[in-house]
């Protein structure tokens, strides 16, 4: 750790990330970019005190760390004063000399709860540098998930533990083989290609490995080769999953069932709960996915069934044999009454949810194939229909069409993309009118065709190399693009180096207001409702505030704006005494832009004259990037969703406040406005 | 050399003797002569240390986390509400195994606003992983600023320790004291020299987030420090007796003739000396007394408690705090471990300042002496 690399320098920037790739942040985020720019300027022979925030989360999962450098978190409130113990230390043991010291705070912390550490350590004349990472609001972080084919069934990356057995390609049987996963890993924030064939798509980073046929020419023996996906082109082919086997019955786990006299259930119609599934009991399911709901609190299984249509008959002969209840029928609708059913039917996870969020379990996945046949059946009876050869189930859960997805992919069906339709209401889907507008999506998937495979065998091995493999086939790629910055995880399993993904990733996050939170914006508490819209109050000015502590370095910095990060930083870190910078950190999650938005907007910001960019040095106030003529406060707050609900009043309002807050600045622009102190 | 000082400065003088290199620190009563006393050490050039003035309690155990993860050994002091706004930083010292030493001159908290003596402020904070000690006399106060050091500081343990003093009855109560040579306390304690420090020639990460998979091991390690370090305390408290001739029990308890005892009171702090009077009075009286003084609450020492109280007829608890809509938390904790053939009744005593006066203590021995004695609260 310790040798000195030779500080490389691109366009003036050092090229060592001393907060390194791999961290968890967001794509797009604004505060993980910041802290890699500062952490290039700060170099080497820094300490950083990091308050908690989204950063310390992001970079330090235990046991792994992206920082470089010491580091060291401790709470919310008190990175200043942490610093202020360092400095401290440090000066003790005679090691200050040549020492970074730097303490990072997000807005929260630096503006409110921290606000009194960090003036107590800017009036103590500390040696240290805050840095205020400012999004302009409360954020929180990100979890990362991406499905997995595991013996158990399906599962996010996340769950996949070292020692899992996890499904894959075996190199010299062509078999579905399953291997232990031996340990899982961070790969970090990487550039994300997709890349997609007829019937699959994977998002992989460029340098993970695929499986691909080497052709040799003709009359010899072609081979499978591993290439990375930046060596792959259009028309190789790859080696894609068609088939996981058959697998065996799930014995359903024991719930609690309810008793005659338990708490209001005063009727029970007693049933049989099946131990095992099986292939009626899963085109129940099937039927149960598409159009079943249940209401727990009066024991009900509802089906949105009408009279007439081939899968009600289906439902009701099914139901017989499975648990002889007696249905309630109406025109639109068939009832049955079982407390123990609907308790059966929630404990097995992805069924029950509300119809935008129902998904295919992971254990179906592990079934033999007669009962995934009868699954897939029932969900075709509710919830598809037939053109032709071609099969295609509908749903307003995009979460039950990649999931049915994947199955059917297992299933060895040729299975198109998902594609998304919005229709009006009235029109007809899946032969019954809408009730409201509606977005939904659809998956087509066919039967493969039948090869003669005895009679053409070599001709058809070098057409498909795979042919007659039960588990596998190859697919020509037909295209490869970029999709951005992602966090990605990889899995390391034993024997076999590869294993069976998709690739999605999703986030959540929660807003709140802070001291550092514009005028009128929307957050989770300052919410624009009727009667208040967004936030009344104006930002607290923190640099200005900072600056009257007499403190000789005060400066705002932007990621738009590198080299004068840069500079600044230096200028920061050399300063006697305390110095002070405020980051403008755009929030994809918090602000609810585009991920890729998040330099364009913190450029619109300087540009609209929303975030100016100045320096306070010695007292003295002066313009880095004077902005003559601002674009209008529009261009930037249209970008963003916690502006959306603005009137136009609203944004004149806005775009006043900005041009007073300028116009203040100017004021003062040159003149010595600060006394100094230290 | 012995001296008559104020236990407070004997405190200092422990801090001093210690070579404290960086002391951050927020006035309060009755700490604040501790703090005068080593600014006035700084600032006379007396001892070499970095003194930091914190705008808050909070941030005076804040920089003090800093300084020690930066390599230096750290002392701040406090009571009562400065204890209670330092308390979110109190279980990530400990959790960062960070060897801080802190002076607690315990007093009631707030409200009623009282600024006199009880163990409602350190008490409550019980379970933040701190070694806790309680003293008795400045000299005791003088000595365990020193072991404290040496007990935290062990590789073994590497955990933040606790000196507890009553203010004002203690704090603040002039004494004779005998202030031991520099160079026998250099020698006792040497220089610290961390294994885990911020350094930028072999950089850590310190203060990282654990998922719920790994959160429970870093527990489950204190929670095994801390019982190792009964051991470490009886060790320090050996060495500094065989060192300095002055052993205070064996350092989680000291007993006061107990070796026939059939009746004893347990105590922490200042009332150990009331106590021993109102034993050797019974004893007078053929009356088989003795006294246990509690000198280490947390970690808790169940076998030499078991010990000690092995032939003893039945047990007075004075807890000079209480968990209110229960008990008093000493007294509970003894039931847990204690013989259930041990009578014992619990006593609120002592809160906000009242004085625990010789009645009361005998009030307590002729309660246990009783067949069903009743605990109560001694107004």
């Amino acid at each position: 750790m310790t040798e000195e690399k030779p500080n490389e320098k691109i366009a003036g920037i050092n090229s060592e990330e001393l907060f390194a790739s791999g961290h968890r942040a967001c794509a797009g985020c604004g505060e993980a970019l910041t802290l890699r720019h500062v952490m290039k300027a700060a170099g080497r022979n820094t300490i950083v005190v990091a308050a908690t925030g989204c950063m310390e989360v992001v970079s330090t999962p235990y046991p792994q760390t992206a920082w470089g450098v010491p580091f060291i978190h401790v709470a919310f409130e008190n990175a200043a004063a942490i610093a202020s113990g360092i400095d401290a230390a440090l000066r003790m043991q005679k090691k200050r000399d040549g020492i970074n010291l730097l303490a990072i705070g997000g807005d929260g912390s630096s503006f409110d709860i921290g606000f009194g550490a960090l003036s107590g350590a800017l009036e103590r004349g500390h040696k240290f540098t805050y840095v205020c990472t400012d999004n302009e609001a409360y954020m929180n972080c990100l979890a990362l998930s991406s499905l997995i084919l595991t013996k158990d069934g399906l599962k996010k990356i996340t769950e996949v533990k070292k020692g899992d057995l996890v499904y894959a390609f075996n190199q010299n049987s062509h078999e579905l083989v399953l291997k232990k996963c031996s340990g899982i890993f961070d790969n970090g924030k990487k550039e994300v290609f997709e890349l997609n064939t007829l019937h699959h798509e994977i998002k992989a980073t460029s340098n993970h490995p695929f499986l691909t046929v080497e052709k040799k020419g003709s009359g010899k023996q072609n081979s499978l080769v591993w290439k990375t996906l930046a060596e792959l082109k259009k028309g190789d082919q790859i080696i894609a999953l068609k088939n996981n086997g058959s697998g065996k019955s799930f014995s359903f786990q024991k719930i609690k069932l309810a008793k005659k006299g338990d708490f209001k259930v005063n009727k029970l119609n007693e049933i049989k709960l099946p131990l095992i599934s099986s292939p009626d009991l899963m085109e129940f399911f099937g039927i149960f996915l598409g159009d079943g709901w249940i209401r727990l609190s009066r024991g009900e299984i509802g089906f949105a069934l009408p009279e007439g249509k081939r899968a009600r008959e289906r439902l009701l002969m099914l139901q017989e044999r499975l648990f002889g209840l007696k249905p309630r029928l109406d025109k639109n609708y068939v009832y049955f009454n079982s407390v123990n059913l609907a308790r059966f039917i929630d404990s097995l996870g992805g069924f029950n949810k509300p119809a935008k969020q129902k998904t295919v379990s992971g254990w179906v996945f592990t079934l033999p194939a007669d009962e995934k046949e009868a699954f897939v059946r029932g969900l075709m009876l509710s919830d598809g229909y037939k053109t032709g050869n071609s099969s295609r189930i509908v749903s307003a859960s995009f979460e039950l069409l990649k999931t049915t997805r994947l199955l059917l992919q297992t299933m060895g069906y040729r299975v198109g993309k998902i594609h998304k339709q919005k229709k009006a209401k009235g029109t007809h889907c899946v032969y019954r009118p809408l009730l409201k507008d509606c977005e939904y999506g659809y998956v087509c998937f066919s039967e493969h065709d039948d090869w003669n495979i005895e009679k053409y065998k070599s001709q058809y091995k070098y057409q498909n190399f795979l042919i007659g493999n039960m588990f596998f086939e190859t697919e020509k790629i037909q295209s490869i693009k970029s999709i951005g910055i992602e966090p990605t995880l990889d899995l390391r399993v034993e024997g076999e180096h590869n294993f069976i993904a998709d690739g999605i990733v999703v986030h959540n996050t929660g807003v709140q207001r802070s001291g550092a939170t514009p005028m009128l914006a929307n957050t989770t508490t300052s919410p624009a409702g009727k009667k208040v819209h967004g936030k009344i109050e104006p930002k607290k000015p923190l640099p200005l505030i900072v600056a009257s502590h007499g403190i000789r370095y005060v400066a705002t910095v932007s990621i738009s704006n590198f080299n004068d990060l840069q500079n600044k930083m230096q200028k920061a870190f050399a300063a006697e005494g305390p110095s002070f910078i405020i980051a403008y950190c755009p929030c994809p999650v918090g602000w609810y832009h585009d991920f890729s938005q998040a330099i364009n907007l913190a450029r619109l910001a300087v540009q609209t004259r929303v975030f100016p960019l100045y320096e306070i040095e010695n007292g003295v106030l002066s313009f880095n990037q004077k902005i003559e003529t601002p674009k209008p406060l529009k261009d930037y707050t249209l970008l963003q969703g916690r502006f959306k609900h603005l009137s136009e009043e609203e944004i004149a309002r806005m775009q006043e406040y900005v041009n007073a807050r300028y116009e203040f600045l100017m004021g003062i622009e040159g003149k010595k406005a600060f006394d100094v102190l230290h | 050399m012995k001296k008559v000082e104020e236990s407070s400065i004997a405190v200092a003088i422990g801090a001093k003797l210690a070579r404290v290199q960086v002391f951050p620190m927020y006035p309060i009563t009755p700490s604040t002569h501790i703090q005068e006393q080593i600014a006035e050490y700084v600032n006379s050039g007396e001892l070499e240390a970095e003194l930091i003035d914190v705008e808050s309690e909070h941030s005076a155990l804040s920089a003090a986390v800093g300084a020690v993860a930066a390599g230096s050994r750290t002392f701040t002091a406090t009571s009562s509400q400065g204890f209670a706004l330092m308390f979110e930083v109190l279980p990530i010292a400990s959790g960062m195994r960070l060897p801080i030493v802190m002076a607690v001159a315990n007093r009631a908290l707030s409200a009623p606003i009282n600024i006199w003596n009880d163990h409602s402020d350190s008490v409550s904070a019980r379970d933040q992983g701190w070694i806790q000690l309680y003293v008795e006399s400045g000299q005791e106060a003088l000595d365990t600023t020193i072991q404290a050091f040496k007990i935290a500081e062990d590789k073994n343990v590497l955990l933040p320790v606790m000196v507890n003093l009553d203010g004002f009855s203690l704090t603040h109560v002039f004494e004779e004291i005998d202030e031991p040579e520099q160079k026998e306390v250099d020698a006792f304690l040497p220089a610290y020299k961390p294994e885990h420090f911020l350094d930028v020639k072999n950089p850590k990460t310190f203060g990282p987030i654990a998922f719920p998979d790994s959160y429970m091991e870093f527990k489950k390690q204190q929670q095994d420090a801390m019982i190792k370090s009964l051991e470490t305390i009886k060790k320090v408290n050996s060495e500094f007796a065989k060192k300095f001739g002055r052993p205070y029990g064996n350092g989680l308890i000291d007993t006061y003739k107990m070796a026939d005892a059939k009746f004893a009171i347990i105590a922490m702090g200042t009332v150990c000396g009331t106590a021993r009077v109102v034993v050797d009075e019974l004893r007078k009286k053929g009356k088989k007394a003795g006294l246990i003084k509690l000198r280490c609450l947390r970690p808790f020492p169940t076998e030499d408690l078991l010990r000690a109280t092995k032939g003893l007829k039945a047990l007075g608890v004075i807890d000079r705090h209480v968990s209110l809509g229960f008990e008093g938390p000493l007294f509970a904790d003894l039931k847990a471990v204690l013989n259930s053939n041990l009578k014992m009744a619990g006593f609120i005593a002592g809160l906000g300042g009242r004085d625990v006066s010789m009645k009361h203590l005998h009030k307590v021995f002729s309660e246990i002496e009783k067949a069903k004695p009743k605990g109560s609260w001694l107004l």
